[in-house]
């Protein structure tokens, strides 16, 4: 990898209020949280040479709009902007493609952006039901939403390894606590019990309603430049340090793997060898979790816990307040809200900054962020990975 | 009763699987020089292939494989299956070894289990869709 360790830095965060927000569009939202960044940094809407608008849809959908553009919201001067996205590594992706111009220096300060309207189209009829586009197979079959086939992993994890849903519980319940320290998130001052998860109604068996994450409306950003430009900004700079992907392209159907795992084995590769550090250096992981089981996997498969082990991990609160690896402290898409992986990634500088409040990883220095999601890779798999390592300055 | 579900998109890599169907023949792509099957259509990953699928081509399977994983939809995501909650929607190990997912049917969601036999069953939906739902095998079909 080109150098990347310690040669850009986040120099501003920026988020709205989420929930549901009905009286905003994607676009204002998006164009809001990127106002609030620019000025977190201490920098004007001036300064701004290029913006990145993240979607999760990278060819298209409703996100933020394909016939305006955020930057003519806000009046950013942006000599760059394009779109950017991939399910739910669309910050991280947002990240890695601004740097280029950054180093090339055809930029200066980027700001990378995100706003969705999710939960009032939901609430209108729509939202999260997948039909129509050519390609797509399950919808007559019944495969109509995300659940549909991210739940066929919590089945298998189950059958091969025997965890229970009172295991996937307790992350849930993890993550709600978590969230119990954060003022901003949608669950606070809400807790709730593995009973409260077990008698959530079922989604789609072997899900819970508490197994699934939230869909939420509202707007994330981050300002990013390069690491002696930051030097000059009003926050403390959080530093790149390490960057990796992985994709389940790699190993289709014939590696049925695939189904008990994510792809993060060429994400850590790459991004712990060019951060220089070791899983146990991490000190907080922001890791996505749109499922509950999707954690229960990233935990084994970075080697937290060995494989098979995750429920007896999870169920001894090892991610939840107190425990031995901080995981989605600011409450993750479980609890707090749903802005794909900008949830963890701005979770990730607060905690970096030591901001966190109530909720706050005493000394944290390193952080690891998520992303995860994409096409379904047909049939069932969830497509790629991307690992983001981050230091505070 | 008029189909009130989403209809299949189908992309025209596709549709000679979907014209299959409609005859009520499952049928895999193969390749023609190693015999390796496929679902989605995908050039062979085993050798270098002939120009756009030139090396494979779709031909009959067993239609049978064992059930993967699975989950049981309490929800309707769509008004058309409001009545057809809790349904099982599962991922199916064929038996040519390809992964196939779709909708188990004739038989109490409470009974599927993973490694359950399993056999397509063909519902014409109109007159130009067919779909392959799969159901338990019948004893002593395997």
């Amino acid at each position: 990898m080109a150098a990347f360790r310690d040669r850009f830095a986040i120099v501003g965060i920026g988020r709205t209020k989420v929930g549901h927000l009905p009286n905003y569009s994607a676009r204002l939202l998006q164009a809001e949280a990127a106002r609030l960044a620019i000025e977190d940094a201490g920098l004007k809407p001036q300064d701004i040479d290029g913006a990145v608008n993240v979607k999760g849809e990278g060819g298209g959908g409703p996100s933020g709009g394909w016939t305006d553009a955020f930057p003519r919201v806000l009046g950013l001067p942006a000599n760059v902007y394009f779109h950017v996205g991939r399910g739910g590594a669309s910050a991280v992706l947002g990240l890695a493609t601004a740097v280029k111009f950054l180093e090339l220096g055809i930029c200066k300060y980027m700001v990378i952006a995100f706003g969705s309207d999710g939960l009032t189209r939901h609430r209108q009829g729509g939202g999260q039901e997948e039909t129509g586009r050519p390609g797509l197979w399950g919808a007559p079959l019944g495969d109509l939403a995300a659940v549909s086939h991210h739940s066929f992993f919590a089945s298998r994890h189950m059958h091969e390894y025997g965890t229970t849903s009172r295991q996937l519980g307790a992350i849930s319940v993890s993550e709600r606590r978590w969230a119990c320290g954060n003022p901003d998130a949608y669950m606070y001052g809400r807790p709730i019990t593995i009973e409260d998860h077990q008698n959530s109604p079922y989604v789609a068996y072997p899900y819970h309603l508490l197994d699934i994450c939230l869909v939420s409306d509202g707007g994330s950003a981050f300002v990013l430049t390069t690491a002696e430009r930051a030097k000059d900004c009003a926050q403390r700079p959080v530093y790149t340090m390490g960057l990796g992907y992985g994709d389940v392209m790699a190993k289709l159907w014939w590696d049925k793997a695939n189904y008990t795992q994510l792809a993060v084995a060429p994400a850590k590769a790459t991004a712990f060898k060019e951060a220089g550090i070791e899983l146990k250096d991490v000190d907080v992981a922001q890791l996505y979790d749109c499922f509950t089981s999707e954690v229960l996997f990233q935990l084994e498969d970075y080697g937290w816990c060995p494989k098979g082990e995750g429920g007896h991990f999870v169920e001894a609160w090892n991610i939840a307040p107190g425990g031995t690896i901080p995981v989605n402290t600011g409450g993750g898409l479980i609890a707090s809200h749903h802005h794909g992986d900008f949830t963890g990634f701005l979770e990730a500088v607060t905690q970096l900054r030591g901001e966190g409040g109530a909720r706050q990883v005493k000394d944290a220095e390193i952080a690891m962020v998520t992303g995860h999601g994409g096409e379904v890779i047909r049939p069932g798999m969830c497509s790629h990975h991307a690992c983001l390592l981050l230091r505070r300055g | 009763m008029a189909w009130n579900k989403p209809l299949p998109q189908i992309d025209r890599d596709m549709e000679p699987f979907w014209d299959a169907l409609k005859r009520h023949e499952f049928v895999l792509f193969r390749c023609q020089e190693c015999g390796a099957w496929y679902w989605p259509a995908a050039f062979c990953r085993n050798h270098p292939n002939k120009p756009l699928f030139g090396s494979l081509a779709w031909e009959k399977a067993s239609g049978k494989g064992k059930i993967f994983a699975f989950n049981i939809h309490y929800r309707a995501f769509h008004p058309g299956f409001a009545n057809d909650i809790p349904y099982v929607y599962a991922l199916i190990d064929l038996d040519e070894g390809p992964m196939f997912g779709t909708r188990i049917t004739g038989c109490d969601p409470k009974e599927v289990h993973i490694g359950l036999p399993v056999e397509v069953v063909y519902e014409d939906i109109t007159d130009k869709y067919t779909l392959p739902y799969f159901q338990p095998s019948k004893v002593g079909a395997r």
